[in-house]
């Protein structure tokens, strides 16, 4: 069983010398790695549970458990997919200790385009130029219907539209099969196109 | 846009494409697949609309400005780290095993 590991391991992974050079014992390094990650993290754990508190602890945590388990770490994968692997592990850890909102399924059908909505072109903020719309007020409202997705898709569209995951990618570090995350990924897109159409319908006043 | 309508109009067809917009949109699918869906949008306003606002959709997100660390995060993280090592080392003790 003697593996040619060298051979195999290494998929271009840019953080493999870093963690080489810590795991040979130079731990002060360690440090190069969280000033690597931690922005991405505390990022990717406020889009999870929308408090920056929590998103703080989940980062800390998650650097703990890297640093106990970096000698195992065997670049079977990218670090940054294992990394994020774990840290998905301390958030439902996390999760499981506070109440959250009931989980719910999102069903396909809930989203159909009914005969009601044919209209000959698409709306307005479908066309208009990305970084005119995207200003304070829409970015709180995704990161308001981000976080009002059930907690089985929420992590599936962060991962994939926020922090730019491949489909194979986010299924290995939320353990699904890359079919499970499509289906989940496109419901969850279409549950914030909703919230997206009555923002617009509605609430966004001034024309395009 | 009604009389002779191609086979694609109709809803069961309408939803076959409808569960493979996002896989369309990240060009997941084949290309028999992929043309199949261009020929649905192009005669189906609903299903041209739908994908036109989930494209959409999916820019926004994409475009979502990241948040700043809080200030004092690096600080209690490297506390927190040095605990651990701290708790590490196992007193100078050389390890041989
Ligand atoms: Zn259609």
């Amino acid at each position: 069983m003697a593996q040619p590991q060298d051979s195999k391991r290494r998929i271009n992974d840019k953080d493999a010398p870093l963690i080489e050079a810590i795991n040979a014992g130079d731990t002060d390094r360690f440090y190069e790695l969280v000033q690597r990650y931690q922005q991405p993290l505390f990022n990717f754990g406020l889009r999870i549970c929308g408090q920056a508190a929590d998103a703080e602890d989940m980062v800390q945590d998650t650097f703990l458990n890297v640093f106990r388990y970096l000698k195992t770490f065997r670049f079977e994968s990218q670090f940054k997919n294992w990394l994020y692997r774990i840290a998905m592990s301390v958030c439902i850890k996390r999760r499981r200790r506070s109440k959250y909102a009931p989980e719910r399924e999102l069903s396909l059908e809930d989203f159909l385009p009914g005969d009601e909505q044919v209209a000959a072109e698409a709306p307005a903020w479908a066309r208009e130029p990305l970084d005119r719309l995207l200003d304070e007020e829409l970015t709180r409202r995704i990161e308001d219907a981000i976080l009002a997705l059930p907690e089985t898709y929420r992590p599936v569209l962060v991962l994939r539209d926020l922090e730019g995951f491949s489909t194979e990618e986010t299924a290995q570090i939320l353990n699904l099969t890359p079919g499970n995350v499509k289906v989940r990924l496109h419901r969850a897109r279409l549950f914030i196109r909703e919230q997206l159409k009555e923002y617009f319908a509605h609430d966004r006043s001034r024309p395009a | 846009m009604t009389g002779a309508d191609p086979p694609e109009h109709d809803p069961a067809h309408c939803r076959e494409m409808f569960s493979h917009l996002s896989e369309y949109l990240d060009r997941e699918l084949d290309e028999i697949a992929c043309r199949q869906i261009e020929r649905h949008l192009r005669h189906c306003d609903a299903c041209r609309a739908c994908c036109a606002t989930l494209a959409r959709t999916v820019a926004l997100c994409q475009g979502m400005p990241p948040h700043a660390v809080p200030g004092d995060m690096a600080v209690r993280l490297r506390e927190a780290i040095e605990k651990l090592r701290a708790g590490d080392r196992p007193a100078p003790a050389p390890h041989s095993d």
